[in-house]
């Protein structure tokens, strides 16, 4: 049997959301590892091909949102996420994992901070594909994804948000303004293409049912967040190491 | 009650040689909660061992004897009077509640594989799997500090799951809720409580932060608003779990290590257990705050990954939870029988100088208890570090049968078992009369479509969506009926449905509480929340045979004969219909003393039952919405609709109180569910819609709320009664259903004999709700419009 890429899922105290990412990640290829924190190496890291930070609260996020995750990580193996990636590696962070991202440097400046309503929301929203991107090949230009997230703000340096939607760095934008983000960014990737962070859940629209919608037939079988983690798959699996980053 | 001014952390006190009031004084003094004659029990038992107490077996003693832990009421025995007519009940738990369990368990073997032991009672799922439900209430504490409150209350029953059989998966959690009403003027409000609406906001933010950083969706609920709630507000909160079966059974062995795994041990929630046990006045807010914790989600969610896994490598022979008593309950539990050491000096503490009881007795949060076999520990211990929990060994399970408590080589506790869990048995009296029902019918034909606005409007009735939105109703990645959902994601639903992982099976859970029945007709309360919660798990697509339920009572004070009854005759109702259903109650829990002591008299809340109930869902194809779908479709109504709005929505909406309490046919409502299973099996329905408060007027309204089609609705053909009645009765066992044309005959026959009706068809001609009488038209009014009544009938408030 062909060698699958193997995807490996970090999980801190708080991280909830790995169980769930794992199916989505086994569904459409990748071998798939879940690995504690405390029993994590540079070692296990350098195996896999794709790092995926999955959602959740890590340690509670009770300061600023993944900022624990991110000392910790720092304090116990300095920069291997970093160091990962510069190597070749493809590293996705979903909601928390989007928010430790930002905070590791790995993603273009800016920073996730309380929604500007200052309440936790769970709903589904409408995304639009802004540039090309190795997570969403496979994406239309306009899908949904749930989101649910209490400190999904992206905000950035004056006028960089702006930068980012036009070199296309910000792949990934919301439909309409659901939470104050600047440009409405939903997802962000930087230059390579090979680190992507969104504050929406693709785990949770695996299945075509699970659409709120009894009558949603975009597909029959899967639901747009299949097609995201498929994309990835499918671009490892090619062997393309650099994105595509142009505009649409 | 510290050991001041000696070394000691423990100390003895002499009751052998007190008369009756100096035992009563001392019970009071220690807040112990203990009557009289559970003193006097006590002080002959010591009299018999020949020794005094210590202050800790007296703390022990009293949590373990006290309503929150052994529900005595549920116990006792009762003479109840209704009419005139005067019986005996032995035991209202083993009368209506295991009693028929046990019936139905006879009737449908293997369905129920563990009930009222454990923390949770299951139910089979398939070969390999079981499913349990649990409800818990957390009223007091919520009253008093309602974040923090209804946080640890949530908190409290994921533990009793992940403490159910070897330790189960929480993968649902339902929370229900009951409040004075939003717009109380404040000026109104007694004393230092807290204003419905600073309940309300801490109790939703309260259950959101704990549930949605443990990552377990919260995924259904409801909340009632009714002024007697101001100052004793109901906080129930229930969480579902999976299993694989082999898990189920557990069992202690002589010689396994006794093993806290958790958070530390601290003063926080000293006398938790007996402070739930008393009712609340105006000086509760002041003293009692010692009561109340603080919970720490993430520390529970490491102690959830850890007993996952543990499980699953088979290192847990027993896995029990923290919950009011602290260790002293979990230890009752897990070694009652066997018996076992416990040895304090070894427990972590949050803080250095705990007495022993205050070790013993705190109700810290996030604590769990395991017994483990000797060879396990080093990998509990190496588990423990993968997790970044704390596990200690504590003590040393035995076959003694006496549980020894040792604090610094000292022995604090000896207790037997045979007294321990002998409390004596109380007795009670209680007294129904049943209503008289005006004759007649209610409302006025002319105003219906005014009528169904300020309905829509209802605090009771509006969408609950800014506090829905506020909970995680879909980590974890399996719900699959969300509780908002058709076209827009914004509709209600009667139920939510979820995936549980390695089955390709679901569970739907569903709730009822309908307190206003209860006020009129609590026997029909009883049976009207069993058919409603039954309703709900078929409409979403579960099988009617494969359904269990959950009763979980509260009310005020149960020393009034009258507030009793009603109870009596709610427990009655409920038995009935789970009985007529063969729909078994697995698990339970009550709340006594929910009234509140002010100038003028004591406040209770009337009797509240909740309902929470799972069905099987075999298949992802009968997962049913309670939303339209498509124009073209025809509506038809099962059900009869009968003159029943009593306690009606539409009646307190008018400030009436209605005719009759709906009523209960079992027997036709389960061959209408039973037939409705068989639709959803053959593909014929494309939609189902549940009707509850509000009746069809609301259920039809709620039901376009997708907006995308029209609906018109032939009143005469549900019935011949006054068309007001028609759309605001609340008659149980009433569905509508969205039905393909190509089907309609198919669904026609297939109903033959029951009551079945065409009523209307939906349209892409317009999106209206258009409802006919004869040749008038009631109502032709925008969905658009009565959405946005019905949305924004809570946002101001929330």
């Amino acid at each position: 049997m062909e060698k699958r890429p193997h995807a490996l899922l970090l999980k801190f105290a708080g991280t909830n959301c790995d169980e769930e990412t794992a199916r989505a990640l086994r569904t459409v290829g990748f071998e798939t590892e879940t690995v504690p924190f405390p029993l994590l190496t540079q070692e296990l890291i350098d195996r896999a091909e794709l790092v995926v930070l999955s959602g959740g609260f890590s340690y509670g996020d009770y300061i600023m949102a993944g900022k624990l995750a991110q000392l910790e990580l720092q304090r116990a193996l300095g920069t291997p996420l970093k160091t990962f990636h510069e190597r070749g590696g493809y590293l996705i962070g979903i909601c928390n994992g989007f928010q430790i991202l930002m905070r590791l440097g790995i993603l273009p400046e800016g920073s996730l901070i309380h929604n500007t309503h200052g309440r936790f929301m769970c709903k589904w929203a409408g995304l639009d594909k802004r540039a090309e991107s190795p997570c969403l090949d496979l994406l239309p230009d306009h899908f949904e994804l749930p989101v649910a997230h209490a400190e999904g703000r992206f905000v950035a340096p004056e006028g960089k948000s702006g930068q980012y939607v036009s070199e296309g760095l910000a792949a990934l934008t919301y439909s309409e303004d659901i939470n104050g983000s600047e440009e409405q960014i939903a997802g962000l990737q930087d230059i390579t293409g090979r680190a992507f962070g969104l504050m929406p859940h693709p785990e949770r629209f695996l299945y075509a049912n699970h659409h709120y919608d009894a009558n949603w037939d975009a597909d029959p079988e899967w639901g747009w967040g299949y097609y995201f983690f498929k994309s990835i798959f499918d671009r490892i699996m090619s062997g393309e190491t650099t994105a595509k980053s142009c505009a649409v | 009650m510290s050991a001041a001014g000696s070394d000691k952390s423990y100390r003895h006190i002499a009751i052998r040689d007190l008369d009756v009031d100096a035992l009563t004084t001392l019970s009071a003094d220690m807040q112990l909660s203990l009557s009289t004659e559970d003193m006097l029990a006590i002080q002959n038992q010591y009299q018999q061992l020949d020794r005094e107490p210590t202050d800790v077996e007296l703390e022990v003693i009293a949590q373990t004897w006290s309503e929150h832990c052994k529900h005595r009421i549920f116990a006792a025995k009762i003479r109840h009077t209704k009419d005139g007519e005067t019986e005996e009940v032995d035991s209202i738990f083993k009368t209506y509640i295991k009693a028929i369990t046990d019936q139905i368990m006879l009737q449908k073997p293997g369905f129920v594989l563990s009930c009222f032991h454990d923390n949770a009672g299951f139910i089979k799922l398939d070969d390999e799997h079981a499913v349990c439900l649990k409800a818990e209430t957390h009223n007091h504490p919520s009253a008093i500090e309602p974040y923090a409150g209804a946080n640890t209350g949530l908190g409290g029953v994921i533990r009793d799951i992940l403490g159910a059989a070897k330790g189960a998966k929480p993968i649902a959690s339902l929370d229900v809720f009951c409040f004075g009403k939003p717009d109380m003027p404040p000026e109104q409000v007694q004393g230092d409580t807290i204003h419905p609406l600073g309940i309300m906001r801490g109790v939703v933010r309260g259950v959101r932060d704990y549930g949605n950083r443990m990552g377990i969706p919260t995924v259904t609920g409801a909340i009632n608003f009714h002024p007697a709630y101001t100052y004793n507000p109901l906080v129930f909160c229930g969480t579902a779990g999976v299993i694989p079966s082999k898990f189920i059974d557990k069992q202690v062995n002589d010689g396994d290590y006794i093993v806290a795994v958790g958070g530390r041990t601290g003063r926080d929630g000293l006398h938790g257990a007996t402070f739930s046990s008393m009712s609340l006045d105006t000086d509760s807010h002041e003293e009692d705050v010692g009561a109340v914790q603080i919970g720490n989600p993430i520390e529970e969610k490491k102690v959830n990954d850890f007993i996952l896994q543990a499980r699953d490598e088979n290192l847990i022979e027993f896995v029990t939870d923290c919950g009011a008593g602290g260790f002293s309950s979990a230890a009752g539990e897990m070694i009652s029988e066997s018996g076992g050491e416990i040895y304090l000096e070894n427990c972590p503490l949050k803080e250095p100088g705990l007495v022993s009881w205050e070790i013993f007795l705190s109700e810290s949060q996030e604590r769990m208890v395991l017994s483990v076999n000797p060879r396990n520990w080093e990998r509990i211990l190496e588990l423990a570090d993968v997790y970044e929990t704390e596990a200690t060994r504590i003590g040393t399970v035995s076959d003694s049968e006496v549980l020894r408590v040792f604090h610094n080589g000292e022995k604090v506790v000896e207790l037997h078992a045979d007294f321990l869990h002998v409390a004596p048995r109380k007795t009670f009296a209680s007294s129904h009369h049943t209503r008289c029902v005006p004759a007649g019918e209610i409302g006025d034909a002319a105003s219906v479509s005014e009528d169904l606005k300020k309905v829509l409007a209802d605090f009771n009735i509006s969408s609950r969506e800014p506090i829905i939105r506020e909970y995680d109703h879909e980590v974890q990645g399996n719900t699959f009926l969300k509780p908002l959902a058709g076209a827009g994601g914004d509709c209600p639903q009667d139920g939510s449905v979820i995936g549980i992982d390695n089955t390709g099976k679901f569970i739907s859970v569903g709730v009822s509480l309908l307190p206003q029945y209860g006020e009129l007709d609590p026997y029909k309360m009883g049976l009207s929340s069993v058919d409603e919660c039954i309703r709900q798990l078929v409409v979403t697509g579960a099988d009617p045979d494969q359904i269990a339920i959950l009763d979980n009572f509260c009310m005020g004070n149960p020393d009034e004969p009258a507030e009793l009854g009603g109870l009596v005759e709610t427990v009655k109702g409920i038995a009935a219909a789970a009985l007529g259903y063969a729909a078994p109650f697995v698990s339970g829990k009550d709340s006594f003393y929910n009234y509140f002591e002010t100038d003028e008299g004591p406040i209770s809340i009337p009797v509240t039952i909740l309902i929470s109930g799972m069905g099987i869902v075999e298949d992802r194809a009968h997962i049913t919405g309670a939303s339209l779908r498509k124009g073209g479709s025809r509506i038809a109504l099962i059900g009869a609709t009968k003159n029943e709005t009593g306690g009606s929505a539409y009646s307190l909406v008018r400030g009436e109180e209605g005719t009759a309490v709906p009523d209960l046919d079992i027997e036709e409502a389960l061959a209408l569910y039973r037939k409705l299973y068989e639709a959803i099996k053959h593909g014929w329905i494309r939609s189902a819609h549940d009707l509850s408060e509000g009746g069809l007027a609301v259920a039809l309204a709620e039901f376009g709320f997708p907006c995308g089609a029209g609906l018109e609705i032939d009143l005469n053909a549900v019935g011949d009664l006054a068309p007001q009645t028609l759309l605001f009765a609340e008659s149980n066992s009433r569905i509508l259903l969205e039905i393909a044309p190509e089907y309609s005959a198919e669904v026609a026959t297939l109903f033959a004999g029951l009551p079945f009706a065409f009523v209307g068809e939906s349209t892409d001609a317009h999106q209206n709700l258009i409802v006919k009488y004869g040749e008038d038209e009631l109502i032709n009014e925008a969905f658009s419009t009565l959405k946005e009544i019905w949305k924004n009938g809570l946002t101001p408030y929330y």
